[in-house]
């Protein structure tokens, strides 16, 4: 027993002079990952991949619960206020019916101006649906993983929508899984048009609720409540998709509020709209898509 | 020399595994949408927190090679920049470790207290980390302060968790 434990403490001092000397090893390890991880090579990007795709099927089974449990709260909050939602639902319906009939007539018209013209159709864009099955929103990343890959059809640059605007896009696909890089990311800069005038921005994230815009002209008037939408500058987005609207504008600051509803975000539409983009990947480089 | 059967090396394998594998879980649970409106740019430092506390009352049962592993998973994770949360676990470890006369014995309080400043630092250095490698983009100040109070104030509650944890699958019965 006395053996026993003279064993242990000859070995705890192993321990801690292995130790000692692993830690120093490893520091200089995090900076040269650092530094890997900046030159953004494949094979972190492979490593990333491989890990999501290992993950998320057990981030499935844990968003379960915290799904039920969220919709259990909403359907909660949404009965209280049902009376006063239906009421405004009729009238919104008497609306849109207006709206359906003008929309019907200038289809039609469309339609029959476009054979006039022979004008060739843009191709019609593809589109996959996803769960949301992780949620790394926080200070330091703004990114969302979906419950769908490459097997499915998702590629990377894909765009990423939901019925209200918005969300990012595909900057990852592994074979069951893909990071969508939200718009409120750090790293997130979308070409944009802001407000009847059409003016050019860019939309850059800070990771945190509301991305801002950059490059503004000097002479660009914008005012609360301004549309913001894509101007499809760079082929990394189609043009015209909606994003947000101008929310406040402060010491030259415009901050944009994302039509998205970031906390009820459940399901998007991955979207293939077959454009080239900024982001080549290295199975299909830009040379090979032009 | 008695020697262990295999049943029981199989279950100090499986108790030696607990701290590794409790914060691997915690970091699976940090990326689950909880769907809580106010909480899509503050996210906790689960990881954090449980490296913190694992140091502190069982400092052999999370080693430097450990917390490297878990810090590099995240980053591949979470998708911050590769390296920089294992670098933040390693030097949270390092300085209780370095600390562990303060540590010994310390009421509940005092170990909370030091969590602060270590989760303040770790804040800190993590936004830099990250302003430093997107070239001076750095994320909101505001919401890294609500980070890191938000990571302070659940440490009680996850500390509690882990020390169940650690009650019910390490101690030898």
């Amino acid at each position: 027993m006395r053996q026993a434990t003279g064993q242990i403490t000859r070995l705890g001092t192993l321990k801690t002079l292995l130790q000692r000397f692993a830690f120093g090893s490893l520091i200089v390890l995090t900076f040269a990952l650092m530094l890997i991880g900046k030159a953004e090579t494949v094979l972190v990007e492979r490593a990333r991949i491989a890990v999501t795709d290992a993950v998320v099927p057990i981030l499935r089974a844990l968003s379960e619960p915290a799904n039920v449990i969220a919709h259990g709260i909403s359907n909660i909050r949404e009965l209280a206020a049902i009376r006063e939602q239906n009421a405004d639902l009729r009238e919104n319906n008497e609306r849109l019916l207006q709206w359906q009939s003008i929309a019907q007539k200038l289809e039609a018209e469309n339609r029959s101006l476009k054979a006039l013209l022979a004008l060739v159709p843009e191709p019609t864009a593809s589109f996959v649906s996803a769960r949301v099955v992780g949620d790394t929103g926080g200070t330091f990343a703004q990114s969302i993983l979906i419950s769908a890959g490459a097997s499915d059809g998702v590629k990377k640059g894909n765009v990423v929508m939901t019925g209200e605007g918005l969300v990012g896009r595909v900057t990852q696909a592994g074979a069951r899984s893909a990071r969508v890089l939200l718009i409120t990311d750090i790293n997130s800069r979308i070409p944009v048009l802001v407000g009847e005038a059409a003016n050019r921005a860019i939309l850059a994230g800070d990771n945190g609720l509301r991305p801002r815009l950059l490059y503004v002209g000097a002479k660009t008037v914008v005012a609360p409540g301004d549309k913001v939408t894509t101007s499809g500058d760079a082929e990394a987005f189609p043009p015209g998709l909606p994003v947000g609207r101008v929310a406040r504008i402060e010491d030259g600051i415009i901050e944009i509020e994302p039509y998205v509803t970031r906390d009820r975000l459940e399901h998007v539409r991955v979207v293939d709209f077959g454009l080239a983009g900024i982001l080549p990947t290295p199975e299909t480089p830009r040379e090979a898509k032009k | 020399m008695h020697q262990a059967t295999l049943g029981q090396r199989l279950d100090l394998v499986a108790r030696r595994a607990v701290p590794v594998g409790i914060t691997l879980f915690l970091l699976l649970f940090s990326v689950t949408p909880l769907h809580i409106p106010g909480l899509a740019t503050v996210g906790p430092m689960y990881t954090l927190i449980a490296v913190y506390f694992w140091s502190v009352y069982r400092p052999d049962g999370l080693g430097y090679g450990a917390a490297f592993a878990i810090g590099v998973t995240e980053d591949l994770i979470v998708g911050t920049p590769l390296g920089s949360t294992a670098l933040l676990l390693l030097l949270c470890q390092w300085v209780v470790f370095h600390r562990q006369r303060f540590f010994n014995g310390r009421p509940f309080l005092e170990v909370w207290l030091a969590f602060a400043v270590i989760a303040f630092g770790a804040g800190i250095l993590r936004w830099m980390c990250i302003g430093l490698i997107t070239s001076g983009n750095f994320p909101a100040a505001g919401d890294l302060l609500g980070t890191v109070m938000l990571t302070v104030m659940l440490y009680p509650v996850i500390g509690w968790l882990l020390a169940r944890a650690q009650m019910k699958l390490m101690v030898q019965p």
